[in-house]
């Protein structure tokens, strides 16, 4: 909800669930768009509801903000209780200008992978379609707004997208709503790395958009693969000559230090993220950089995480699914890997294994991006192989612990 | 830990560690924008004692979410292993679930304390975490304590005090306990994890012959928590209601460092502050005479405090009279005893309204003017000033230094005035001693010694002109928040932060 650019997402919930999704974004590189507010709800409110202290913050948030929509996303405590927060749309319609959109979040209801497919889901049932106007260009699902270098990852895709005339309609979730509800404009919806399957399913049965998914476009085979993939939905053949002309820049990118794209070649590695990155990552750091991946383990899932897992071609991969934090600690101990593509909260466990760690999977809170330079896509391969040299390079090896 | 392990502590120094926390300074938690909840408080307990484990009693995003350290967004509880509650449980109850995680936890972790810390989840099913837990007991090796946030009350922060509570009365309040006469326990916040803070005091302590049981809370161990019970004394920081239990249960004697009861008894102004010369002076004799030590008090802190003031008459030269703005709440004794002239007075009273009454606001604005008027200050006092009625003031009375924190130093540097940041002193020097004020001779010297006016980037943007730190959009958020948790909370009058000062906002101005 936090994607769509004129949302304010209110937390019914406890001060501690706001001031954590609050932080989340805080700690991120746009601090200049944080639009989370709670709805100061109580302890006495478990008891008496809290449904009337909700409905004030939604005329506060309305009045103070002027969003488009207000999105209310109900915590463990007002879904035990049973707070009707889809009865408080019906309630104040036509009192707030904002459009309201109510979901079920609490904790016990599963990980954030489903709250995630679920919102999107929710979406659905606000977008318009004008039966006169023709369909053109393609939705992404499966953006995250708030993924590390995610608007660098969205500029380099555009970009790569636009050298073959194939336009972007809506981007879910980055857009603002009037784009969101104009997505069944598009002619094509592509589910970035499988995530947004439902969503897509939903707008295929209501609106007609049929969907495709293609990989997170890590390293020159998968960008390769997500333009081929989307421009051969789309009727369209991906022009060769620009495709060359990319792989012939990233030629030029690896002459620049191929000595130490050699000397990186085998280097032991483990990769921890979204299944809706963390495969495709993991298949461009092996098969593109030559590196031995160790251990695979993917800390959300999505609808297609099995498929992934079962074209998985590794003897000596180790692959854990939403693993205990311990067990993964002890298998990253076991991997004895030089570098750890992760999220800060293997900052710890890096640090006692004297592994760098590159920061790329979710929750990056103790690095910004302002450069906006991607780590998908053609550009993004020199970002990211100069970032992985350099993690190594500018290592103190007297720090370093035998 | 140990008192005889402070001078073992390498304690590193390095000046990225106050970087690492000021960095994070201008992000606005602690009631401006959120509020911690109190698994976050009790987090800070549980990874305080450095052998100790939390075990979150709650679904997974709980345990998530955690992970991030509002109290100090440098650091991460990296552990934080949970029961992973689902629907299920949520109908049929998790005490199973959770004496089965004890175990768990225990097997993979070995702590010696296990904490488990309740969620709102589990507190309105209400699971009887009492019996899960004595049942865990039977199976591990380890000690294994409850927080639920509801032991203390309205006592703030609701988490640290809640779980340290537990700790006491669950754990620490036993019978049989061997004490150790004529001890004390030097306790800070758990927050604060910096014993060279306590050092200088458990010196001048024990020269009175005041033996010092432990230092908490830093590489403080299970064992150090059970140990505080052999004390005859805890001084703590702040109220502490752990402290409280501990005196009815265990006859442990408590003395509270700040705070405004000893005010409250006479109503003299020179007991609002603990710091400085003459404030250590009274706290100490005040603890000596708790001990029964008053005659060798007075000897060690003639002769410790006459040390500090022959070096502090060279260390403040420069500082006589230089004319500084400063806000309500920090110690005037400290400047007092750097000889700075303080002619300014800002007061922010908009943050103390919600725990604080009407008339306490108004009784630390006497007690403070009360104050500089015994030390020979006429300053000008500013309630909830505007950025541009404070720029104008500071320039009438030609100000030399602001006492501002580095976040909005930029406002004032394109003005031409200087600040001075007394943050990372506040955090890791200030103390009950005598060296503090030299220390902030230190700070003070070399705020006079920076550059005056700058070009800061920062001002390409705009800010605020009721909440100067914030942008526009941060304070609309700041002013929601504010609004939304207040009990004066109504629908149809909205508040804005005219400089921090409560100023009605008329619909048409929306």
């Amino acid at each position: 909800m936090h994607g769509i650019s004129d949302c304010i997402t209110i937390i019914h919930g406890r001060n501690g669930c706001h001031c954590g999704a609050l932080l989340l974004q805080t700690l991120g590189s746009e601090q200049n768009s944080v639009r989370v507010l709670f709805s100061g709800l109580k302890s006495s409110d478990e008891v008496y509801s809290g449904e009337e202290r909700l409905a004030s913050a939604i005329r506060l948030a309305d009045r103070n903000f002027s969003p488009r929509v207000v999105a209310v996303l109900n915590c463990s405590a007002p879904v035990i209780m049973g707070e009707d927060v889809e009865g408080l749309e019906m309630l104040l319609e036509g009192e707030i200008e904002a459009e309201l959109i109510a979901m079920d979040t609490g904790g016990p209801e599963g990980p954030a992978w489903l709250g995630y497919e679920e919102a999107l889901s929710q979406l659905v049932s606000r977008m318009r379609t004008k039966e006169v106007e023709p369909r053109n260009g393609i939705n992404l699902l499966g953006f995250k707004a708030d993924d590390f270098c995610s608007m660098g990852d969205l500029n380099e895709m555009k970009r790569m997208l636009q050298d073959h005339n194939l336009h972007i309609n809506c981007v879910m979730s980055c857009s603002d709503f009037q784009e969101v509800q104009r997505a069944p404009h598009a002619k094509l919806n592509v589910l970035l790395g499988g995530d947004g399957l439902e969503c897509a399913k939903a707008m295929q049965e209501q609106f007609d958009v049929p969907y495709v998914a293609v990989p997170y476009p890590y390293g020159l085979k998968k960008s390769l693969e997500f333009i081929e993939t989307i421009a051969e939905a789309m009727g369209k053949q991906a022009d060769p000559q620009i495709l060359e002309k990319e792989k012939e820049r990233i030629k030029k990118t690896v002459e620049r230090a191929h000595m130490f794209f050699q000397g990186i070649y085998s280097m032991p590695v483990a990769v921890i993220g979204e299944s809706g990155r963390a495969f495709d990552l993991a298949e461009f750091l092996s098969d593109e950089l030559g590196m031995e991946v160790k251990l695979l383990a993917i800390s959300s899932c999505n609808y297609v995480t099995s498929e992934k897992i079962d074209a998985i071609n590794s003897p000596n991969l180790k692959l854990m699914i939403e693993p205990d934090r311990h067990d993964m600690n002890q298998a990253l101990k076991d991997a004895r890997v030089s570098l750890i593509f992760g999220s800060s909260f293997e900052k710890r466990i890096a640090s006692e294994l004297s592994a760098s760690l590159l920061r790329i999977s979710y929750p990056v809170i103790d690095q910004i991006s302002l450069s906006n330079l991607p780590y998908a896509g053609f550009f993004g391969i020199a970002a990211i192989s100069e970032n992985i040299i350099n993690s190594i390079l500018n290592r103190n090896k007297e720090e370093v612990r035998a | 830990m140990q008192p005889d392990e402070l001078d073992l502590i390498s304690r590193d120094e390095a000046p990225i560690l106050e970087t690492m926390r000021s960095i994070y300074s201008a992000i606005p938690m602690h009631h401006l924008a959120a509020i911690h909840g109190k698994i976050a408080g009790a987090m800070i307990v549980a990874n305080a004692v450095v052998d100790a484990l939390p075990l979150i009693h709650g679904p997974v995003g709980c345990a998530f979410q955690r992970k991030l350290n509002p109290f100090t967004l440098s650091s991460t509880f990296y552990d934080s292993p949970c029961t992973n509650l689902n629907n299920v449980d949520v109908v049929y109850g998790a005490e199973e679930k959770l004496s089965q995680a004890i175990v768990e936890s225990y097997e993979r972790y070995s702590p010696k304390l296990i904490m488990v810390i309740t969620t709102c989840t589990t507190d309105l099913i209400g699971d009887d975490i009492g019996s899960a837990v004595e049942k865990a007991k039977e199976k591990v090796g380890c000690d294994v304590i409850y927080s639920t946030g509801d032991f203390v009350g309205k006592s703030r922060p609701v988490g640290i005090q809640d779980s340290l509570y537990a700790m006491a009365d669950q754990m620490i309040c036993r019978e049989d306990v061997p004490r150790r006469e004529g001890s004390v326990n030097l306790i800070n916040s758990p927050t604060q994890r910096n014993a060279k803070k306590l050092q200088e005091m458990a010196g001048l302590l024990s020269q009175m012959g005041i033996k010092i049981n432990k230092i908490c809370f830093d590489h403080t161990t299970t064992k150090d928590m059970m140990d505080l019970a052999r004390a005859d004394l805890n001084i703590t920081g702040y109220r502490m209601s752990w402290a409280e239990l501990m005196k009815k249960r265990m006859d442990v004697e408590y003395c509270q460092i700040t705070g405004w009861h000893r005010y409250n008894q006479k109503k003299d102004p020179e007991t609002i502050s603990p710091y400085g010369l003459a404030g250590s002076t009274r706290v100490l004799k005040e603890i000596a005479k708790i001990m029964g030590k008053e005659g060798e008090a007075e000897s060690v802190i003639e002769k410790n405090r006459t040390a500090v003031q022959l070096m502090l008459k060279s260390a403040s030269k420069e500082l006589q009279g230089i004319k500084v703005a400063v806000p309500v709440g920090f110690s005037l004794n400290l400047l007092k005893d750097i000889g700075v002239d303080v002619v300014a007075l800002i007061y922010r009273t908009q943050t103390l309204t919600h725990g604080v009454t009407d008339r306490a606001i108004q009784e630390i604005e006497r007690a403070n003017l009360s104050l500089a008027e015994i030390y020979d200050y006429h300053p000008e006092l500013l309630i909830n000033p505007t950025p541009q009625e404070e720029l104008k003031t500071f320039k009438r009375l030609q100000i030399d230094l602001v006492m501002a924190s580095a976040k909005i130093a930029h406002f004032y540097n394109r003005e031409g005035l200087r600040t001075v940041d007394v943050n990372d002193f506040t955090q890791t020097k200030m103390s009950v001693g005598f060296l503090p004020s030299l220390e902030l001779c230190r700070v003070f010297r070399e705020a006079l010694g920076k550059v005056r006016m700058r070009s800061p980037l920062l001002d390409l943007m705009e800010f605020d002109d009721g909440i100067s730190n914030l942008t526009p959009h941060w304070a609309k958020i700041a002013m929601s928040f504010h609004h939304l948790r207040s009990s004066k909370f109504k629908q149809s009058t909205y508040y804005h932060f005219q400089g921090l000062a409560g100023v009605a906002l008329n619909e048409h101005n929306i």
